[in-house]
């Protein structure tokens, strides 16, 4: 069952055009120039209930323009866009007890109070009984592991502890859709995997869609298991996770520790990534030259050490985004 | 319905509660602020007491009609800052796109944005504004007319700002607009009506409703009349209306933001 349903979502913004310096201000005061940014171009599809999806694509893509007008936030150009069957724009407040939000670069919670104080407060906004929201607080303190600091005022808490508290205020009202839009972002890689451990177990247990926005490889492979990509606002691929990394698995990195230098230059499928006299890192595209082949290049004997691994999803990521780019 | 209603009006106070006891972190800063008010505003009326020895009225006011004249325009800014603060920051909130966070909320936008922050000082004028009142001797029953033109012309006055600030969905930098409209109310609330002519008048009973939040009110004090009274209110619903209006029209051309901000 389709829990989002968007069908040729499309927004432009309009934007001034000003020419440099203060001359082209006061010809823009005169004479303004606008032009017009699509910031999204037709995007279709839709999510599962359940389903974990990454939604991800280079700065100024469309992803967060995208989110905002699934939200509610912003009103669509044209398009369709239905949320567990609901119009967000005309169903703003209906729509919002049944979705969370976290916008990780946009605090939601009062840094004066408590988290304990400000769960309270979002269960007024979502007319949660006071008895309710008490056990809500406890069973999601108790998940994401905020006994420690939950009566400290959040100014005083780490990054990584606000994520949380602020992850647990947009759960407070059992949402069946989450949408998280950069999460992780500014964290380090330890608290990183704990936040993603945590909304892994959120979706386990509350069995809740995820939708997420994030430019950290580590948040797309190691929580969702679709990926859609949008580029230059529009869609440019919408794929699982295991077809992506298999379409795109046909390069190898090779890293090998070498007895005496190799010279590998010229040679038709490989690209030197790092030559460093007996330390190689090269790239074999498959498609051209089998890793057999590669390694009879680089001569079994002659090598002390070697690891031959798939392209790292980032990689894969980048190779999508500049080929639509080209 | 009316669940809808009680539960809007709770989470509404507790934005409030809880922007004041922001406030309230620091005592000094509290209380000073608070204080240094209630003093700004005296010190204006030793030019008033200078200027009635000399004349017995000023533009058809006498003394104790410019105390309460100036009795109202603390109130009604008290009230109107107190209560509603960020309807002064309105062109900020929707240029700098602070509203998501209110749009995902089931609640009424308008209300969650002008209600998230109180202004201390403001506190201090409401203060002013009943000692004003105290001074001015007034009776029981013109003491609650007091009170409720006071929450009335504030109510008037957040409307004016509401307006001023939802063209920021339409125009650039209005902000400025906003700014030098809010201005003008405050500025012309303090001088008795009688020394204003012609168009000037015109105006301050209209485009800027200075005549509807502290003109009106004085002369209802001196002498009430039914008329007027419900004129007043009248002026203050269709201002409600105007605003709600205005503000949820430009909505739709919110175009948010993707600025880091902190609920701060």
């Amino acid at each position: 069952m389709s829990v989002i349903e968007v069908k040729n979502l499309c927004k432009t913004f309009r934007v001034k055009k000003k020419e440099k310096g203060l001359k082209g201000s006061f010809k823009s005061l005169w004479q303004p120039n606008y032009k017009k940014v699509e910031a999204v171009q037709n995007i279709s599809f839709e999510v599962e209930k359940g389903e974990m999806i990454a939604f991800i694509g280079p700065n100024g893509a469309g992803k967060s323009t995208t989110i905002k007008m699934l939200t509610g936030i912003l009103y669509p150009d044209s398009g369709s866009v239905s949320i567990l069957g609901l119009d967000p724009k005309k169903d703003r407040k209906k729509l919002a007890y049944e979705i969370g939000t976290v916008f990780g670069q946009k605090e939601q919670l009062w840094t004066h109070l408590t988290p304990y104080d400000n769960f309270k407060f979002f269960g007024a906004i979502y007319d949660i009984p006071e008895k309710a929201v008490e056990k809500k607080i406890e069973e999601l303190g108790t998940l994401f592991e905020l006994e420690q600091f939950i009566n400290t005022p959040v100014r005083n808490l780490s990054l990584g502890e606000r994520i949380r508290c602020e992850i647990v205020a947009s759960l407070i009202h059992n949402p069946k859709i989450l949408f998280l839009d950069e999460p992780t972002i500014g964290l380090d890689p330890v608290v990183k995997e704990n936040i993603r451990a945590l909304i892994k177990r959120m979706n386990k247990e509350y069995k809740t869609t995820v939708f997420l926005t994030s430019h950290d490889v580590g948040d797309i492979e190691k929580l969702c298991k679709r990926v859609v990509i949008v580029n230059h606002g529009k869609l440019v691929l919408d794929d699982s996770m295991e077809n992506l990394k298999y379409h795109y698995l046909n390069k190898k990195i090779v890293e090998a520790k070498m007895k005496e230098k190799v010279n590998l230059e010229g040679e038709d499928g490989i690209s030197i990534l790092k030559d460093k006299g007996y330390n190689l890192k090269i790239e074999v595209d498959t498609k051209k030259k089998t890793v057999a082949d590669a390694l009879k290049l680089l001569n079994p004997d002659n090598i002390v050490d070697i690891n031959i691994s798939n392209m790292p999803l980032e990689d894969i990521i980048s190779t999508i985004y500049q080929g639509e780019d080209k | 319905m009316l669940t809808a209603v009680k539960n809007q009006g709770k989470v509404t106070l507790l934005n409030i509660k809880y922007a004041l006891m922001r406030e309230m972190l620091n005592k000094t800063t509290f209380i000073t602020n608070i204080v240094f008010m209630i003093l700004n505003n005296a010190s204006f009326i030793i030019q008033w007491i200078i200027l009635y020895s000399i004349k017995d009225s000023v533009g058809g006011y006498t003394f104790k009609e410019v105390m309460l004249l100036w009795g109202i325009a603390a109130g009604t800014y008290g009230v109107s800052h107190f209560f509603f603060e960020k309807a002064y920051f309105l062109s900020d909130t929707i240029t700098e796109g602070k509203l998501d966070v209110f749009l995902v909320q089931p609640k009424n936008v308008l209300l969650s944005a002008i209600t998230s922050d109180v202004k201390t000082s403001a506190l201090g004028d409401m203060l002013y504004g009943l000692i004003m009142c105290l001074v001015a001797n007034l009776t029981l029953l013109q003491l609650f007319l007091f009170l409720f033109f006071c929450i009335m012309g504030g109510i008037i006055l957040t409307s004016f700002a509401v307006i001023l600030g939802s063209l920021s969905f339409w125009i650039q930098k209005a902000d400025m607009v906003a700014e030098t409209g809010n201005g003008l109310m405050t500025n012309f609330a303090t001088y008795p009506d009688g020394i204003f002519k012609g168009a000037v008048k015109v105006l301050l009973f209209t485009i800027v409703p200075v005549g509807m939040v502290n003109y009106i009110p004085i002369k209802l004090l001196v002498s009430f009349r039914l008329d007027l009274f419900l004129g007043i209110i009248l002026f203050m619903i269709l201002g409600i209306i105007i605003a709600y209006f205005i503000f949820y029209r430009g909505l739709k051309r919110y175009s948010s933001s993707n600025l880091m901000n902190a609920r701060i």
